[in-house]
């Protein structure tokens, strides 16, 4: 072919087809019909978009291909020796079959080879009900197994705790290598390796070192089957009973997506909810294990002190305790006398009410504090997204005008004494260490009146003269705002049980019994409410706050590992 | 076949390698691209030193190459011929391969085993030797072939291995 | 035939630099570096009809001709596949310890044809003294300048250097070869890329074995047409080494123009001379352990070249005979092989990892007198399901050779195992001393 090809002569040649820019896609034929596909994609994403699921345990979008599993059989034609779709190049014209004869023999013959040796003990096994090497026997293996010879074992290498997170089962590993490779490839701690070679081959650290990576849940969640399990979740459910809420994880202002896994009021787990711009198929340990501290609750009914006496209250009493106290500072000393604190670890909407229920009463004291944390990174797709708070929203609470307004101080001036509040409600009582700071919470006392609500009990709690008992992450919905600025929403996986009520519920309540709101409004009235008024929140879109491009198809599970 | 070379023993002391070895291993660097191209013949140069590969040994040689400890041990016990606890001073390897094996191969083993009361895998108490058996060392020819360190002998037969251990087993 | 490639095999201090000179050695390289351009020489090679003498026999001079013309600025390397491991194969020692020049002469020949500057040769860790022989012998090269900068003043540099493997018979296999000389475990790669478009360090790069390198020096001296006329046609062309090995009277290497009939080798004068007390044959591997047995009457005509052999439904491969006769048991050799497949085996692929140690049990189960009669089909079936795509190297349809083309041949052999749970040869042959 010639680099500079002769021009054509003018007249004579049909018009030129007009040259719009280069295609980014490929044609590609799966079972005779034609599809267009983005060019990076790997064949088993590829066949995906045509709504083709190709059976696989070593291949993951995110890690390297290796072709070792032999389970994404195919045909290509013009080929005959059957293929491993996971390392044949995309290419214009290429046309697969995923259904024939040759096909289904290949697969069959990997599932016998991948079961001869691995161990029945799915009745005891939890990877039961989410193991793909489970699944694709059910979907693409043959039932009967000639096999009579002993089975492979690895004594010594079951049962045991390979890093503070995680246990290893080596006897059921297939040797696929994806906890290998996430190790190296994405933590970049390449704490495991594969040991001996052949049918004796063991993947193990290196003098047995813990796995301790910052990420080491991610490795059980990469393995197809039981031989990586989390030390915390193990044995705790099982999975077919656990039910799966979109979330967002509470542990810092990365704001990973999630799936709460819970069953009848009990949260089991988080695992990572696919979302490229942010955390595409990881989520950190720290944030990983804080999953159960959400079954948590030392406060399960509203409080009121009198005096040194505490005593239990209905919620809309202690509402309107606090009504109450806020109607009598305002008259007594203005509402220069209040002062409003909202909190990094509630929502949007919650924190929009608090400084919403200050605007109504003309109030500029209002705040919002964060506890710094050490840097916690998370892996998305393209980049590292690095988070430095102990809380999810610090970000959106300031957006939502948490910060004093003219004339007004905030949290800084009251506890050194500049400010002396004399109404204050403080919406979360977990809002930062300080809350269970017992010299800072009696600085905070030295108010007349103090309210808050709170889920577990601390310094602040017992100092209060209200309290509110307030729904975990769990059993609530809103945004939060993370450190790129993506406001993500976050569903309810269950209602909180009575008389416990999410905080946006309890400022609604206090909002209407001081003059303003409607009794009717959910959160998402609330996001309405937000994108009208808050600025940078009127184009969010509904991709943002589901978690990128979920959902269309060709992604892969929006929970757990593809 | 049972044998697996899952653990890299610990010598139980440091592994630094002396400065000859430390020239050699300069002059290997020198001869390729990457620094990992050289971790093969920097674990001949340390199973030379030593005589076997601790888990030092392998600590030292990922330190000197930039390499996650994990990798090194992946590389160690892939090959078979880098030893993963001591050997005695005579490393028996007797090939069983396909024309060994129809020289009758096994009897050599069976005169080691029977000889030194060891069996495969195992070094005498003496430290004097070890016995494996090894896949083909393309010595066909003059089968049943067998190397003691690295010198083949070979053809052998039960006369001739009898001798060689004899004169073996009085060296010091 | 006059030997070409052993002709100074036996010689005293064949392996030395003058001696090698002294018998006409360098003149090729000499005349390729007088003027030929490295197409020329890449062109002669191909005109020569060498095909690769390791295994898969694939033409040496289209190998080279698959380097890119623009590498991007990467450099080209040259490995010499000196992990000589398939059983029964024992040619390419013989030519690294008794004339390590004619290799390395071959090898900066074959550099020069590739413009590569950097070449290496992986030699399989047992091979001590070849390793030993090689270095001393690249170190003279350097010292009379065939190697290094600047090679007899042409302005080509090339260096060599010796890299031992370390026990794995997988690193024979090229991409195999190229991991392990990356320092890592030699697991063999995905193909595409092929490694001469990207190959050691990401490089194009030519895997070559150490007989196909010999050849070179003899093409440039002697011409592509006079290779070419040697050896039974034009696609099987040059002298070859043939290993034997097993029952015969005189085992060794032999060489002979290519095509050299299967049972000339056995009963020439020339060469094995006949099987060991006058037995009859039972079976012949004609190509190293990865070949399909054959039996007694398909020796029969069988000219031993790449197309010869498979024409008997086999391979010539490494050229690696292995006879066995009559008193062999077949399921015992069939055992002994798997076992060794099972040894090596990387892991990496499931039906080779799984299947190997599988067929192995399955066989020892048999001869140890364990067997069923359905074990026989159950062979069989284990061994369709390993090949043909089923994993990413050749190495599992090599390991299925064995057994499967035993249990299809001497199916009575094996049928008379597991019914009567004794050996047909009448003793347990060979298993115990």
């Amino acid at each position: 072919m010639s680099a500079n090809p002769p021009k054509p002569p003018a007249a004579p040649a049909p018009p030129p087809a007009p040259a719009g820019p280069p295609k980014d896609t490929f044609t590609v034929v799966f079972d005779g019909q034609p599809i267009e596909v983005p060019k990076h994609l790997n064949l088993i994403e590829a066949a995906k978009l045509a709504g083709i699921d190709i059976p696989h345990f070593c291949f993951h979008p995110r890690l390297s291909v290796v072709g070792q599993c032999r389970m994404c059989l195919v045909e290509i034609e013009g080929v005959p020796k059957i293929q491993a779709a996971c390392t044949t190049p995309l290419k214009d014209g290429l046309s697969v079959k995923t259904t024939t004869d040759k096909v289904k023999t290949g697969r069959a013959a990997t599932m016998e080879f991948l079961l001869i040796n691995h161990p029945l003990d799915c009745p005891i096994c939890d990877q039961a009900g989410e193991c793909t090497l489970q699944d694709n026997s059910f979907g693409y293996g043959n039932q009967l197994s000639q096999f009579d010879e002993t089975k492979r074992q690895y004594p010594g290498f079951d049962r045991t705790l390979l890093g503070p997170h995680v246990i290893a089962d080596m006897t059921r590993c297939i040797q696929c290598t994806r906890c290998i490779r996430f190790c190296h490839e994405i933590a970049g701690t390449s704490e495991l390796t594969f040991l001996d070679r052949g049918g004796r081959t063991l993947v193990w650290t290196h003098d047995g070192k813990p796995l301790a990576n910052d990420w080491s849940g991610c490795a059980a969640d990469v393995c197809p089957v039981g031989a990586l399990t989390t030390r915390e979740f193990r044995f705790r459910k099982r999975v077919w009973y656990l039910n799966k809420t979109r979330s967002v994880c509470p542990g810092c202002n990365v704001g990973c997506n999630t799936s709460i896994e819970t069953k009848e009021e009990i949260v089991y787990r988080f695992l990572p909810r696919l979302n490229p711009a942010v955390n595409d198929y990881w989520l950190c340990d720290h944030g990983r294990f804080l999953a159960e501290s959400l079954n948590l609750r030392d406060v399960h009914k509203a409080t009121i002190r009198t005096g040194t006496s505490v005593q239990d209250a209905h919620v809309p009493a202690a509402i309107e305790r606090i009504a109450q106290e806020i109607r009598r500072t305002v008259e007594q000393t203005g509402p220069s006398g209040l002062f409003f604190l909202g909190s990094a670890h509630l929502s949007n909407e919650e924190n929009f009410l608090l400084r919403k229920i200050a605007d109504h009463l003309a109030c500029p004291n209002r705040d919002v504090v964060v506890d710094k944390s050490r840097t916690r990174k998370i892996k998305s797709q393209k980049e590292w997204v690095e988070g430095d708070e102990a809380a999810p929203n610090f970000r959106g609470a300031k957006e939502m005008g948490l910060a004093p307004g003219r004339g007004g101080y905030g949290l800084d001036a009251v506890l050194s004494g500049k400010a002396a509040p004399e109404c204050v409600l403080i919406a979360d009582a977990g809002f930062g260490t300080a809350g269970d700071d017992a010299d800072k919470v009696a600085l905070l006392r030295r108010a007349r009146f103090v309210a808050t609500a709170a889920r577990t009990a601390n310094a602040l709690t017992r100092a209060a003269d209200v309290v509110l008992p307030a729904a975990s992450l769990a059993e609530k919905e809103g945004t939060f705002t993370n450190v790129q600025d993506r406001v993500q929403k976050f569903e309810r996986a269950f209602l909180p049980r009575p008389p416990v009520r999410a905080h946006w519920d309890l400022l609604l309540m206090l909002a209407i019994a001081l003059g303003w709101g409607d009794r009717n409004w959910t959160p998402a009235d609330l996001l309405k409410q937000i994108a009208a008024e808050v600025e940078g929140y009127g184009d969010v879109r509904e991709e943002e706050l589901e978690g990128g491009t979920l959902l269309k198809k060709g992604d892969f599970a929006w929970a757990g590992q593809p | 076949m049972s044998h697996t070379r899952y653990r890299v023993e610990d010598a139980g002391e440091p592994r630094v390698f002396p400065p000859e070895a430390m020239a050699r291993i300069q002059k290997i660097l020198s001869r390729y691209p990457t620094k990992q191209a050289a971790l093969l013949p920097v674990l001949w140069v340390a199973q030379e030193t030593w005589g076997w590969i601790s888990r030092e040994a392998a600590e030292e040689v990922a330190r000197i190459l930039d390499l996650p400890a994990s990798h090194v041990d992946g590389v160690l016990t892939f090959y078979t011929m880098y030893n993963l606890r001591p050997v005695g001073r005579h490393l028996l390897q007797v090939c069983t391969s396909i024309s060994c094996h129809l020289a009758g191969a096994e009897g050599l083993i069976e005169q080691c085993r029977a000889r030194l009361g060891i069996g495969l895998e195992e070094t005498t108490r003496d430290g004097k030797f070890s016995l494996v058996e090894v896949e083909c060392i393309a010595g066909c020819d003059r089968a049943p072939s067998m190397m003691v360190n690295d010198t083949y002998h070979e053809p052998m037969d039960e006369t001739k291995l009898g001798e060689l251990l004899d004169r073996l087993g009085r060296e010091a | 035939m006059e030997p070409v490639l052993t002709r100074r095999v036996g010689k005293p201090n064949s392996r030395a630099i003058d001696g090698y000179v002294a018998d006409g050695g360098y003149a090729a390289l000499r005349k390729v570096l007088g003027g030929w351009t490295p197409e020329q020489t890449t062109e002669e090679v191909k005109k020569s009809g060498l095909r690769g003498r390791g295994g898969a026999g694939f033409p040496t001079g289209v190998k080279w001709g698959f380097v890119p013309k623009d590498t991007k600025g990467k450099p080209v390397y040259l490995l010499c596949n000196a992990d000589e491991s398939e059983p029964g194969t024992f040619k390419d020692r013989l030519l690294m310890e008794d004339d390590p020049h004619q290799l390395i002469e071959g090898m900066v020949i074959s550099s020069y044809a590739l413009k590569c500057r950097t070449a290496y040769i992986y030699i399989r860790g047992e091979f001590y003294l070849g390793a030993r022989v090689l270095e001393k012998a690249v170190e003279e090269a350097y010292a009379e300048g065939f190697l290094g900068e600047n090679i007899l003043g042409s302005g080509y540099s090339l260096d060599i250097t010796v890299h031992r493997g370390a026990g794995a018979y997988i690193c024979g296999e090229e991409t195999g070869l190229i991991e392990s000389l990356e320092g890592k475990r030699g697991q063999p790669r995905i193909k595409p890329p092929f490694p001469a478009v990207s190959g050691v360090f990401n490089a194009p790069t030519i895997v070559n074995n150490v007989e196909t390198l010999c050849c070179v020096p003899h093409i440039i001296n002697r011409g592509a047409e006079w290779f070419a006329k040697i050896g039974r046609n034009e696609k099987n062309t040059g002298p070859k080494l043939y290993c034997i090995s097993g029952h015969v009277n005189r085992p060794g290497v032999y060489e002979a123009a290519m095509g050299l009939q299967l049972k000339d080798l056995i009963f020439g004068d020339a060469y094995a001379r006949g099987m060991t007390g006058g037995k009859k044959i039972k079976a012949v591997i004609p190509g190293g352990a990865s070949a399909n047995m054959l039996t007694a009457p398909e020796i029969e005509d069988c000219p031993l070249d790449f197309d010869g052999v498979a024409a008997k439904g086999s391979m010539l491969g490494s050229a690696a005979i292995i006879v066995m006769n009559e008193d062999t048991c077949i399921v015992d050799a069939a055992r002994n092989l798997s076992k060794f497949f099972s040894h090596e085996s990387c892991g990496q692929c499931t039906p080779c990892r799984e299947g190997t140690p599988w067929l192995y049990k399955v066989l020892d189960r048999i001869e140890e007198g364990e067997g069923r009669v359905e074990d026989v089909d159950l062979l069989a079936r284990i061994c369709n399901q390993m090949a043909n795509g089923m994993t990413i190297c050749v190495f599992s349809d090599a390991a299925i050779a064995p057994p499967l083309s035993s249990v299809t041949k001497f199916r009575d052999e094996y049928m008379h195992h597991v019914q009567k749970k004794t050996c047909l040869v009448g003793r347990k042959a060979l298993v115990t001393a």
